[in-house]
């Protein structure tokens, strides 16, 4: 929950332009150092004086944002489970791996599209339904 | 000579010693099937119902493109409808089973579903989204539906764990619904048994997702 002076000191912090790109897309004012930019062009942010757990933020590139554009590297620095972002750490940074099939960037979340998973049954069902018929009134 | 317990083969000494001799190669077991083959897309889809109903495409929301003014300053005011609704989320916490530990981690501060603005309630009458958590058995099915009969328009659902979205492990009990959507319509599924806290997160990522294109006075100017 954000307090009026917070969100309007952040404001001025962050400017005009960033603090309306942040109240559509993430819904509050945040102001903190970039700290890297990844291969979809996600933003990177932090700031310690937040409070804790919430000192680390991410800026979609994409208007249609999903947080499994989050690459895994920067997965691992947003959720805690790391001190050093990947621009720091080298294990942390994205190498294609030899049993790899795709690229993971080219695999979209098919959710709210013709290609979601839609479950389908080729046996005949073993049930029927009531069929409703109403008899003419006379 | 001895006999393998298994085949009952006769095994020479010579095939103990060289056993890669008896291998045969591997061939396809089309080549001496008797059935004809059948394709998934040659076998006629049975309908659930019974009913014989013609299949229809409609386009998705988001294939339609914008056209006239009217369309443009109506998604606008859509837009910020749905941003305040995806931003102030409350969920009615239909905790029946183990998935409500992982709900309630949600809340907890490593999760901090707070700073998403999400404020679970007690009562369906201040909720929008019920998050089914775990079995629902036979017994509780109508108190479920109940529930969301009470919740107030707009209102979704998000079915968390597999017992919710298909009955699970106790699909085949005797006292188990086989999948929340048979009471109420569920948006989102979330996969899991039970899903971790984040991927609940993700659930409702998606629900907001989903929220942000929905088109609430586009459909009414529509009518």
């Amino acid at each position: 929950m954000s307090s009026v002076t917070r969100t309007l000191r952040n404001l001025w912090k962050s400017g005009v332009k960033d603090a309306w790109r942040q109240m559509n897309y993430i819904g509050d004012t945040k102001a903190g150092t970039l700290i890297g930019t990844d291969r979809w062009g996600n933003k990177y942010y932090e700031n310690n004086e937040e409070l804790p757990l919430r000192t680390r933020w991410v800026d979609y590139k994409s208007h249609d944002f999903d947080a499994a554009h989050i690459e895994p590297g920067w997965h691992a620095w947003i959720s805690y489970l790391v001190d050093k972002p990947p621009t720091q750490d080298a294990l942390l940074q994205y190498k294609r791996r030899a049993w790899e099939d795709a690229d993971p960037r080219s695999i979209p979340n098919y959710t709210l599209s013709r290609s979601a998973y839609k479950p389908y049954n080729t046996v005949k069902s073993k049930i029927t339904m009531w069929e409703p018929t109403t008899v003419e009134r006379k | 000579m001895s006999s393998s317990p298994i085949t009952g083969l006769i095994l020479t000494s010579s095939d103990i010693a060289n056993p890669t001799s008896r291998i045969v190669p591997l061939q396809s077991i089309a080549t001496i099937s008797t059935t004809s083959k059948k394709d998934a897309t040659s076998v006629t889809p049975h309908t659930h119902t019974g009913l014989a109903r013609q299949r229809k495409e409609v386009p998705l929301a988001s294939e339609v493109p914008k056209k006239g003014a009217m369309q443009y300053a109506l998604t606008t005011l859509d837009q910020v409808a749905n941003w305040a609704r995806q931003s102030s989320l409350w969920p009615m916490t239909f905790g029946l089973a183990c998935c409500a530990v992982e709900m309630m981690h949600l809340s907890t501060p490593r999760y901090d579903q707070d700073r998403l603005g999400i404020i679970f309630r007690a009562s369906p009458r201040q909720s929008d989204v019920m998050i089914v958590a775990g079995t629902l058995t036979n017994k509780m099915a109508p108190a479920l539906r109940q529930v969301y009969d009470q919740m107030p328009e707009p209102r979704w659902v998000v079915s968390m764990g597999s017992c919710a979205n298909g009955g699970g492990y106790y699909h085949y009990s005797y006292s188990v619904v086989r999948g929340c959507d048979r009471i109420v319509p569920v948006d989102v599924y979330v996969p899991g048994c039970p899903p971790t806290s984040e991927a609940l997160m993700y659930g409702i990522f998606q629900l907001q997702r989903k929220m942000r294109q929905t088109k609430i006075t586009r459909m009414w100017y529509r009518k």
